[in-house]
């Protein structure tokens, strides 16, 4: 006699292409997913009920530990948090190094991204390429903050370091450098007839979808709505830049994939923007007692991180330690579309729809 | 067809290009010197003023300080046990920002695998001995 | 020699030279099984901007697979509690015996064949099918989920992509008028088929890549989906006779290609003084390494789409081959 029944599948904690420790409970029929449920917190470490009895500088490099493949924005929005609700001006040098650091991780990141996807989609290649890439900007941030991936480089008020003897001439080169890499990207995995088969249509949603899952970043763009903070509520100085925001109307991965993709290209000029205006001289760290204390009262800001829109809620009560700090952590939003991507899907759509997102565990789980 | 022939001429090409890998260990890995690796201490140096311990992030750090043995400078102290214990430390580089004499420093030395979690507990003696590879600039 | 042998009366004389003749050639196909996993993985490092293997024997790496298959040999060998036990110690032995067996009609050289059979093509078509079961059973026996999707995913994979395969050899056979593979060789003295049968050649390597389970679709061992498909709870030992089995199948891929339709070991015109030995190794190093770029660039297939062009793709362009073939073949038989 013939038995039908759905098989419950564990993907994950450990799993090649859920990208840590990400588990995701799928029930299907055959290779159909009728249902699935993410399983998260395997690498929660608490970070906002530890801020709560550390100074605002030693929070700095807990935010290293979220999104650790761009942990510069991370650092940046609590420094800009407090900044903000201190009211303090930061110098020029500190504003031109920190855009300059955060935009390098958007690159890093975004080619880890690259990597992994094309990793996940069964290509090695690629992954290595990118590689080879990331490794020229670690070495360059290494240089600057002492760190490959954990910088803890900026403070409030300003950056820990000045930009090393010739590292502004090091990324200038890069620039062009990084350009002529992704022209061989396009060439290896863009136009290949095999790739657009597997993203091409796979995981689309609507723009109303989007908005309503709260997606930001590259998962939001790629349905058409333009909107990047950088542009549309420019904090530090972004608004002396001049880029574009890559916008995709058709939602799906392969959409992602491009906005990603173009987002390397328009982080490049920012990049070489930066290193033009960069200015000669100057303090990088603004005048700030040495115990830093928030005035009492709450703020919120929100900046563009690689995945999406990072934001920082600090509660104050006038002391050196936060009363109330938390994260809007993009990648922990954007991972909520997963289980209604997923159903009726191809088990082997599992990881590209799983990959376009983006995701990194540390963020997710806060 | 003609986007994966494309990409087969990319990786030939590749074929015989420079290497991008680093001989390492065979050969040390070249690292700038703002690296962070583990700590170096100068006792000597050390006032006991504590700013190290109450700054840092995950608390590894521990000292304790006696009086100073010549009578004539009152009030001061002088370092007597300092302890790092590297289970926890996350070399965030904090301990060396607020240290008014540098009296701890960070080295480049990043090969810290041991095979005892007892070993990784980091004494003063330990930290003196550790001469090599120190930072040249500490501060801005 | 070995066709004398072949013809002559059984005895145990008889049968201990067949045997001793097998060792030696396993262990020669062995020593190409060492050295395509190292040239795969240091062509892999050189196109990836790596190195590759430089420790072990030198800087090339030359003991790596060595060293690589003795730790696999001396690790523990586990059985899962709940796996099938006879099934799981019998599916890796019917996965390998078979990658063996179809060598035995390969000719090298005019001279270095094990068996002249009159049928060689088919057999090689029939024996290699016999794998499909040892991966099933692999899939099956190891009560592992991902194990079971990896094996159905290889069954319904090999069964489809057997079809064409078969398919684009019909044409050469058409134009040989026979199944012995010396005789398709010999019938390429003037010139190669990939020349006259250049559609059944790139459907044939196609559907050959998909039968040695390789990228552009390793599906049933899809790493990033699967984590290792239907060979997920094996180790040790029986996971090498998968692997071996696997690279022996490609030795005799490469080996079947070279001599379907790039000569065998007929040499280039006016370069005749190069052994014949040396014209097959070169030809069929040619094959493993198109083999071995392939999977360095290309991305996994999905199984819809794998199926979707088998079937619709590659299987009708093969029937229209042979149709145009044999039409080729009537009005001008003096080319064909």
């Amino acid at each position: 006699m013939i038995r039908i029944e759905e098989m419950l599948l564990n993907v994950g904690p450990q799993h090649p292409s859920t990208h840590g420790v990400f588990r995701l409970v799928i029930k299907i029929d055959g290779e159909i997913i009728k249902e699935a449920t993410p399983v998260i917190g395997y690498l929660h470490r608490g970070t906002e009920k530890l801020a709560e009895n550390l100074q605002y500088t030693q929070i700095i490099p807990y935010t290293d530990r979220m999104d650790y493949l761009a942990a510069m924005t991370n650092n940046y929005v609590l420094c800009h948090a407090v900044e903000t609700m201190m009211d303090l001006k930061i110098p020029d040098r500190a504003e031109y190094l920190r855009v300059l650091s955060m935009e390098l991780g958007r690159v890093a990141s975004h080619l880890v991204w690259w990597g992994t996807f094309l990793l996940d989609l069964g290509a090695t290649s690629p992954f290595l390429y990118a590689f080879r890439e990331r490794e020229m900007i670690i070495n360059l941030l290494n240089e600057l903050s002492g760190a490959r991936l954990t910088f803890n480089y900026m403070r409030v008020g300003g950056v820990k370091w000045d930009a090393p003897e010739g590292w502004i001439e090091k990324v200038r080169d890069f620039v062009p450098y990084m350009r002529e890499q992704l022209k061989g990207y396009h060439q290896l995995v863009t136009g290949n007839e095999i790739f657009m088969n597997r993203v091409k249509g796979i995981g689309a949603y609507t723009k109303e979808d989007a908005l309503n899952y709260s997606l930001s970043g590259a998962n939001l763009r790629c349905t058409g709505v333009k909107w990047d903070l950088r542009k549309d509520e420019p904090y530090s100085i972004y608004d002396r830049f001049d880029f574009d925001v890559p916008v995709r109307e058709s939602g799906d991965a392969w959409a992602r994939y491009h906005c990603r993709i173009e987002e390397i290209e328009e982080s490049l000029k920012i990049i070489e923007q930066c290193v033009e205006q960069f200015p000669s001289d100057g303090p990088i760290m603004a005048k700030v007692p040495k115990i830093v204390k928030v005035p009492k009262g709450e703020g919120f800001v929100r900046i563009e991180s690689p995945r999406g829109e990072i934001g920082c809620y600090i509660a104050s009560e006038g002391k050196k330690e936060p009363y109330r700090l938390k994260f809007r952590r993009p990648s922990f939003y954007n991972l909520q579309i997963l289980p209604k991507l997923l159903q009726g899907e191809n088990m082997a759509n599992l990881v590209t729809i799983l990959g376009a997102i983006d995701i990194v565990l540390g963020e997710v789980d806060g | 067809m003609i986007g994966l022939a494309k990409g087969l001429a990319y990786t030939l090409k590749n074929l015989t290009r420079k290497k991008v890998t680093y001989a390492y260990p065979n050969e040390p890995l070249p690292l700038p010197d703002r690296f962070r690796g583990i700590q170096k201490f100068y006792p000597e140096k050390c006032i006991v003023c504590n700013q190290c311990v109450t700054i840092c992030p995950t608390d590894c750090i521990q000292l304790t300080g006696i009086k100073h043995p010549d009578s004539s400078k009152k009030g001061k102290k002088i370092i007597d046990t300092y302890d790092i214990n590297f289970e926890i430390c996350i070399l965030c580089d904090l301990c060396t920002e607020v240290c008014p004499t540098e009296a701890i420093v960070m080295t480049n030395n990043f090969e810290l695998a041991e095979y005892s979690r007892d070993e990784l507990f980091k004494n003063l003696e330990w930290l003196d001995e550790n001469d090599e590879n120190i930072r040249k600039v500490n501060k801005v | 020699m070995i066709q004398d042998l072949l013809i002559s009366e059984p005895s145990l004389l008889n049968a201990t030279i067949f045997l001793l003749l097998a060792v030696l050639f396993l262990f020669v196909v062995l020593g190409f099984v060492t050295y395509a996993i190292l040239s795969e993985r240091k062509v892999m490092g050189l196109m990836q901007m790596r190195i590759g293997p430089n420790q072990l024997g030198g800087r090339w790496g030359l003991l790596q697979t060595v060293a690589d298959v003795l730790k696999l040999l001396l690790k523990e060998d586990t059985i899962p509690k709940l796996a099938d036990r006879p099934l799981f110690i019998i599916a890796p032995i019917l996965a390998f015996a078979p990658s063996f067996m179809v060598l035995a009609v390969l000719p090298l050289t005019d001279k270095l064949q094990f068996a002249d059979i009159g049928v060689g093509l088919l057999y090689y078509v029939a024996i290699s099918g016999i794998t499909t079961v040892g991966i099933v059973t692999a899939g099956w026996s190891s009560n592992n989920k991902y194990a079971l999707i990896g094996g159905m995913r290889a069954a319904a994979q090999m069964i489809s992509y057997e079809i064409p395969l078969v398919m684009s050899l019909v044409g050469v056979v058409l134009l040989t008028g026979s199944l012995n593979l010396n005789e398709i060789v010999a019938a390429q003295e003037n010139l190669w088929f990939i020349v006259l049968q250049p559609v059944a050649f790139l459907i044939f390597i196609i559907a050959s890549v998909a039968e040695l389970n390789r990228v552009p679709f390793d599906l049933p061992e899809a790493e990033s989906e699967l984590v290792a498909g239907y060979f997920v709870e094996y180790s040790g030992f029986r996971w090498a006779m998968f692997m071996l089995s696997e690279y022996v199948y490609m030795f005799a891929m490469a080996s079947l290609t070279t001599v379907l339709f790039l000569g065998g070991w007929n040499s280039l015109p006016f370069l005749g003084f190069i052994p014949a030995a040396v014209w097959f190794a070169l030809k069929f190093s040619a094959v493993v390494f198109l083999l071995i770029w392939i999977r360095i660039t290309l991305p996994r297939l999905r199984s819809d789409q794998l199926m979707e062009f088998g079937w619709k793709v590659l299987l009708p362009i093969a029937l229209a081959n042979i149709m145009v073939t044999a039409i080729l073949k009537e009005l001008f038989p003096n080319i064909f």
